[in-house]
């Protein structure tokens, strides 16, 4: 790699309902902070890449680079993408081309204003047929579950155990996000209250098993290497990403108890890394459910195939703050990942990268992981629909 | 306001399950293509269509959905899952549907995953009144419960035969029953109407008679409670069913819907049959259907004595001369502007002439066109094996075949409406399948309708040899339909709610 991404700055807004906050002043909020940290001005920026799903939706905003460039005064190239994940790609690769010097990441999304409507509207990210059929934006992470427990023979106690793993994750993430001040749901919950809400829905999965509808916004900025080290003198480097896209409809899908997406774009942001996978112990998953987290430690490569929510299981008996996964310490969605952070989803990806870039820095406050000087790589996953488009990045601090 | 545009597309698809097969790979595609993703460009022209309209599926996977997008409310909670096709070739996302899931009702996935299901033709879900009503077949139901999978074997006539007469029908009424006293009637899903009920019966007549469906060449839809005030139902039966040669996605076929309360369908019986005689018409098979979804005022408003009898479905005949099971002998018909029921344009419930609907119009009209017929082919109540009236309660035909001197085994097999209720245009229809499902060769039925409005049509009919052959073609008789260990009892609250739709 010629020229190496790096990050100077990260910010981001409290994840949540903001009933009284117009868009914009999210992005503001999330950009000021950013800024301010690297000391940064607006006219260093060379250009935007800006991420929601919504808005046009949501707000009625369409064209939200004309609102962003009045908001800022800055007419430099602007470019509006879904997913974090997407628009830092695009960042990335201005800046390995060369074209740009500095760029801000941004991610927005309003759901709140939606209320009564934004169900209706997450079925966008899905095959439009699943949305004649009856499905919900639940329904396909519940059907997958029932296909992986098929595809693996999980039955009886193992299944039990299954159920209870992915209760955990729930309750890990939501512990994890008693440290973190951003966080939508600042709170601890229980393995029954978990169990107890799939009972009631008569569900395979149930409320505490998904992740909540928010609203926030997140950003970074984004250099080269030899610019970063003027702004910085700890940046975090893009040592590798990738992407990889699948069908919309899920149940055409070859495969329907894994993420390709996951899987291939992993493989490719290690071998541009240069790493191994042992090289990681630090991760940020997109656990839209419980078993999306899961799932995404096999996808991943952490875990192998029918075997993750073994690790899960045992590693929550008595939680010290990481899974245990061969001998080997994974600390996990340590925001609280989208269950307890939140998820507004253009941002989501932010925050993911907030958090990574925060505890290879040794910044996360309350949250930072014991280990922080062993740290030497940080992953995120974020994914677009139900595993339609996958965004692996592969951060460290050399 | 929904769009017509994506509308007409998603129904084309949709309502059929149409899809596209690789000839060169075999893979198959949920959509149509005119290549293939793997085989590329070589694969041109070598895609062929599929449907999933007849197919057996699969219930692979499924979740309870307890919390619908917004238009999929009023169904309540339901199952949704994945159905796949062909051994997993093809796979689809579907909802299970003529299901009611109680608040109290334990969920065992396990118990339904793994089942085959039917593809049934439903609405989707719910929109504004002024609405294109959408639809889709999407929706399934287990295959071994009320609505059994069967096969559509086209088969070669072997037959021809000097009068027409009908090569096949089938009775469709819904699972869902309501009982009240010693009458049982039927209630549609919440998912039906008279579209959906046109549709499960001639698709079910289609496989009776054998009958190719693109050799249809005429359809007619007798109905008084059409969703719409303007928009054929026949146009949605021709689509499906695909009757007629498809020219791309034109049918070429002649569809109309009918009206004159509940002898709308009978009326047809003699168009169908003298179209397919006249031997410049080129219609070989012209089909005849009759259903009803109307509706009735609550009991205490006026006009509400109808809820008392209100059923839901139909029947669905084909008239041909090939392979006949029962030749059409003669007609008569007669009509005088009486009016004993109406429904005024835009009322959501029909009125009744309350006493002055029995003997100025039904008896009068039922008694002079069953006479009359009878008096020009110079037959006596001896002569006639089964006699079949307008059903529109118990007490009617009873009271008209028992004045003309028919006698309980004459009668009594036709009396369907303490099964299934009434069912207006379909009424007739279905009592005319029950006998048909019970005569043997060479017996004679005389049917007489009734419509409000007045009017009644009568005709003879003269079984076959065939009508025996056929009739294993057939799960889905109305004895099966009436008996079925599968259907389900509502109270009169779900029942008012079932019926008044998405």
């Amino acid at each position: 790699m010629q020229i190496r991404p790096a990050i100077i700055a990260a910010g981001r807004t409290k994840f949540g309902e903001h009933y009284e906050k117009e868009p914009e002043k999210l992005i503001e909020e999330a950009w000021l902070r950013a800024s301010q940290e690297a000391n940064i001005e607006r006219k260093n920026l060379d250009a935007c890449y800006l991420s929601d799903y919504f808005l046009p939706i949501t707000n009625k905003l369409g064209l939200e680079e004309g609102f962003l460039s009045e908001l800022t005064e800055l007419h430099v190239p602007m470019e509006v993408t879904r997913s974090f994940g997407s628009a830092l790609s695009n960042a990335c690769n201005a800046i390995q081309a060369g074209k740009y010097n500095m760029v801000l990441v941004g991610g927005i999304e309003k759901m709140t204003d939606r209320w009564d409507k934004i169900r209706d509207d997450l079925m966008l990210l899905e095959d439009p047929w699943s949305y004649y059929a009856g499905g919900t934006p639940e329904a396909n992470h519940e059907l997958m579950f029932r296909a992986y427990i098929k595809k693996h023979g999980i039955t009886g106690e193992n299944l039990e155990k299954l159920n209870v793993a992915l209760a955990q994750i729930a309750v890990k993430n939501h512990l994890h996000a008693t440290k973190n001040e951003y966080a939508q749901y600042q709170r601890r919950i229980t393995v029954e209250q978990v169990l107890n809400a799939r009972k009631e829905a008569r569900k395979p999965l149930g409320l505490y098993d998904f992740a909540p509808v928010s609203d926030g916004a997140s950003s970074i900025v984004l250099t080269n290497e030899k610019t970063a080290e003027k702004f910085s003198d700890k940046p975090v480097y893009v040592c590798g990403n990738s992407s990889a896209t699948d069908y919309l409809s899920f149940s055409a899908r070859a495969d329907m108890t894994h993420f390709i997406v996951t899987q291939m774009a992993m493989k490719v942001a290690l071998k541009t890394a240069g790493i191994d996978i042992k090289d990681i112990h630090l991760v940020e998953l997109y656990d839209q459910s419980t078993f999306m987290e899961m799932v995404s430690l096999e996808d991943l490569g952490f875990c192998e195939s029918g075997k993750a929510w073994e690790s899960v299981y045992e590693s929550c008996q008595n939680y010290k703050g990481h899974y245990d996964i061969a001998e080997r310490k994974l600390f996990t969605n340590t925001n609280g990942g989208l269950k307890a952070d939140g998820n507004p989803l253009g941002a989501t990806g932010g925050a993911q990268i907030f958090e990574i870039f925060k505890q290879l820095r040794g910044e996360a406050g309350e949250r930072q992981v014991s280990d922080e000087k062993e740290l030497k790589y940080g992953c995120t996953l974020e994914l677009e629909g139900f595993g339609t488009k996958g965004y692996v990045y592969i951060l460290g601090r050399n | 306001m929904s769009s017509e545009p994506i509308e007409r597309r998603v129904s084309y698809l949709g309502d059929r399950l149409r899809g596209s097969r690789c000839q060169i790979c075999g893979k198959e595609y949920f959509e149509i293509r005119d290549y293939c993703g793997d085989c590329g460009r070589k694969s041109f022209e070598k895609m062929s269509k599929i449907d999933l309209f007849y197919d057996l599926g699969k219930f692979e996977v499924c979740t309870l959905v307890s919390e619908p997008t917004n238009k999929f409310t009023k169904l309540g909670n339901y199952f949704y899952g994945i159905v796949s096709f062909h051994d997993g070739k093809i796979r689809v996302p579907g909802r299970l549907t003529d299901k009611i899931v109680k608040c109290d009702e334990n969920i065992d996935l396990s118990t339904l995953e793994g089942r085959n299901v039917v593809p049934r033709f439903r609405r989707r879900y719910s929109v504004d009144k002024n609405d294109v009503i959408p639809t889709i077949s999407l929706a399934f139901t287990l295959a071994d419960e009320y609505y059994p999978y069967q096969e559509y074997k086209i088969a070669k006539p072997s037959k021809e035969y000097d009068a027409p007469g009908i090569v096949g029908y089938a009775v469709y009424t819904s699972r869902f029953r309501i009982r009240e006293e010693s009458i049982e009637r039927s209630v549609p899903f919440i998912d039906e109407d008279s579209i959906t009920a046109a549709v499960e019966a001639g698709k079910l007549a289609l496989i009776h008679s054998g009958v190719e469906n693109s050799e249809v060449g005429k359809v007619y839809v007798g109905t008084e409670s059409n969703p719409y005030a303007v928009k054929p139902i026949a146009a949605k039966v021709a689509q499906v069913l695909k009757l007629g040669e498809e020219d791309e996605d034109v049918q070429g076929v002649d569809a109309i819907d009918t009206e004159f309360a509940c002898k709308a369908a009978t009326s047809m019986f003699k168009d169908a049959t003298s179209l397919v005689s006249y031997p410049k018409s080129n219609v070989k098979y012209a089909m005849v259907i009759g259903v009803d979804n109307s509706q009735a005022a609550p009991r205490n408003c006026p006009g509400g004595e109808l809820d008392f009898f209100v059923g839901y479905g139909g029947a669905a005949y084909i008239f041909g001369k090939y392979d006949v099971i029962a030749e059409v002998e003669g007609w008569y018909s007669c009509t005088s502007d009486t009016p004993d029921f109406w429904r005024r344009d835009g009322e959501p419930h029909p009125m009744h002439g309350g006493r002055f609907t029995g003997d100025p119009a039904y008896f009068k009209h039922v008694r002079k066109a069953a006479k009359k017929l009878m008096e020009q082919h110079n037959l006596q109540v001896q002569d006639i094996d089964y006699f079949v009236a307008h059903q529109p309660n118990p007490q009617f035909p009873t009271r008209i075949a028992k004045e003309l001197g028919f006698k309980d085994e004459q009668y009594l097999p036709s009396l369907q409406v303490v099964k299934f209720g009434n069912t207006y245009s379909g009424a007739s229809l279905v009592g005319l399948a029950a006998v048909l499902d019970v005569a043997k060769p060479d017996e004679r039925i005389l049917v007489a309708s009734y419509g409000s409005g007045a009017g009644s049509d009568a005709y003879l009919l003269v079984t076959t040899s065939q009508l025996a052959d056929k009739r294993q073609r057939q799960k889905m008789s109305a004895k099966f339909q009436a008996e079925s260990p599968f259907k389900e009892f509502v109270d009169y609250t779900t029942y008012r709610r079932l019926k008044q739709g998405m």
